[in-house]
């Protein structure tokens, strides 16, 4: 309870001098309030074993839970000021923005009334069936949302095609390279491949020639370490740029007009 | 969740890179000058920016899927960057997003970038939106933003997963110039198929170093890449040496 009423206090007291403060002392308070928030997880994990910061590491982590929750109410505010411009506006694109309201409202309602409002409007459902409002949630959710959902996804196969074809013009030695060792990899994951190269023995010399082998060969010592080095750089500048964020010195952050 | 171990070298790793990459932004802000190699994607963004303005239509950044994390924070900080340049000509940057922490961030930097550069009223608030945070029903969004605004330049910045190749052959089939930079090694190959120009591992966090030239930035990345030289000599050393090390010597070292 101490900690919820100091949080919050400690939050209207930095919204406050946020919206006072010169630009100048503003761009000094996010900084400061930055190095601090920043600096409760590297001390906790890099302090060894269970230590004084330990007991806090739930009720910081439920803090930022909530403070994004926050957001997510800042996100709807967007998308209601868009689509309501769109409407009032008549824009060519108004049939999306009604769209969106019908969307919106249908499956904010029925998610709502199916845990809340069961007792209000409808009768109470039998053992195994489905009251009005959870059946209108599945309706919207399981019946709607994810076929449309999974529908996207399955564009990324006619997507793939198009790529692959552009990706695989052997202009160069490279795009050549890519080429060849797609069509390894390729015909490796169809019957065809092994079957292809089935009549060299498992054992011996010889065993190098078979598809399988050639494959398990390009992915674990050629792709592997390429993409580990790949990674190698990813985290050391990830370091970097952490250090950069939690010190404030990336400007795009802490700049002003 | 675990603590870090007082015998394991990974507990010190970090803080030796980090004090490293500070040596770096200490020598860059004594004034030592510090070169970066050439990066041919990201000497490419002036020229896409320009290519927006020429035909009238707006820029597209998409900073990717994820939230609150490192490669987001840097996807913002590029597209600050890129606003700052198309704001100097006058152009949109329509930017979709997927999280809404992201987005309050975005709003702030883009509206600062186009004020910075003398053109405030160009920036809309509309541009910079939240579309949902349900992956395809957000790439299914920017699908369409895409088609509606006939967009000429496409940035993809940041954290993709399966909804980057959706996006980046959509740009393509528009004839969009496209800029992609990723440290999801998965989406890499996609984006190296479907984009002009792609930015790879490392390159990533060097991008608002070399666009802008500041010091601590350029110092930065030259303590990156020492790290990076220094721990890849470290990983061979200490693998030729385990290997070579007789038995009973190497049970002192399994403990990491």
């Amino acid at each position: 309870m101490i900690f919820v009423i100091g949080a919050l206090t400690a939050g209207i007291i930095v919204l406050i001098l946020l919206q006072t403060l010169a630009p100048v002392y503003r761009r000094r308070l996010t900084a400061l309030v930055t190095f601090i928030v920043g600096l409760y997880w590297p001390l906790e994990f890099f302090y060894p074993e269970h230590n004084f910061l330990t007991p806090w590491r739930d009720s910081v982590a439920e803090l930022g839970r909530i403070l994004v929750a926050f957001t997510f109410g800042l996100g709807g505010v967007n998308l209601f000021l868009i689509h309501g411009r769109h409407i009032i506006r008549r824009t060519p694109n108004l049939l999306f923005s009604i769209v969106f309201f019908l969307g919106f409202f249908a499956m904010a309602t029925a998610g709502m009334m199916k845990d809340f409002g069961q007792n209000w409007l409808e009768a109470r459902p039998g053992p195994g069936q489905q009251g009005f409002w959870e059946a209108s949630f599945n309706i919207l959710f399981k019946g709607a949302l994810l076929p449309l959902a999974s529908t996207v996804f399955s564009l990324l196969a006619f997507f793939i095609a198009s790529a692959a074809f552009r990706a695989f013009r052997a202009r160069t030695l490279e795009a050549g390279l890519l080429m060849a060792t797609s069509f390894l990899v390729m015909m490796a994951n169809v019957p065809a491949g092994p079957w292809l190269t089935s009549f060299l023995p498992d054992e011996g010399i010889l065993r190098w020639g078979r598809w399988e082998n050639i494959v398990h060969w390009l992915m674990t010592q050629i792709n592997t370490p390429a993409m580990r080095a790949i990674l190698f750089g990813v985290w050391v500048g990830t370091i970097g740029a952490a250090l950069r964020i939690w010190l404030s010195l990336e400007r795009a952050f802490v700049s002003g007009p | 969740m675990e603590h870090a171990k007082l015998l394991s070298i990974y507990t010190y790793l970090p803080w030796a890179i980090a004090a490293i990459i500070g040596a770096g932004i200490f020598m860059a802000q004594a004034g030592r000058s510090l070169h970066i190699r050439r990066l041919p994607a990201i000497d490419a963004i002036e020229e896409a920016v320009g290519r927006a303005t020429e035909m009238g239509r707006p820029i597209l950044f998409v900073p990717g899927l994820a939230g609150v994390d490192v490669p987001t924070f840097q996807a913002v900080a590029i597209a600050g960057h890129i606003a700052r340049l198309a704001a100097a000509y006058r152009t949109r940057v329509l930017m979709p997003l997927s999280h809404p922490v992201i987005f309050t961030m975005a709003e702030q930097v883009l509206k600062e970038a186009y004020a910075s550069a003398g053109a405030p009223d160009v920036f809309r608030p509309e541009d910079v939106r939240f579309l949902s945070d349900q992956q395809f029903a957000f790439a299914s969004g920017v699908v369409g933003l895409m088609n509606r605004e006939r967009i000429a330049t496409a940035f993809f910045f940041g954290n993709f997963a399966a909804e980057a190749l959706i996006l980046a052959e959509t740009g393509q089939t528009l004839g969009a110039i496209q800029i992609a930079g990723t440290p999801s090694t998965l989406q890499i190959p996609f984006f190296i198929a479907a984009c002009d120009f792609t930015v790879i591992g490392e390159e990533y966090y060097a991008v608002t170093a070399y666009l802008t030239r500041e010091p601590i930035l350029l110092g930065s990345v030259w303590g990156q890449d020492l790290s990076r030289i220094s721990l890849a000599v470290l990983v061979f050393v200490a693998s030729l040496t385990y290997q070579m090390m007789p038995a009973g010597l190497k049970a002192l070292f399994s403990f990491y």
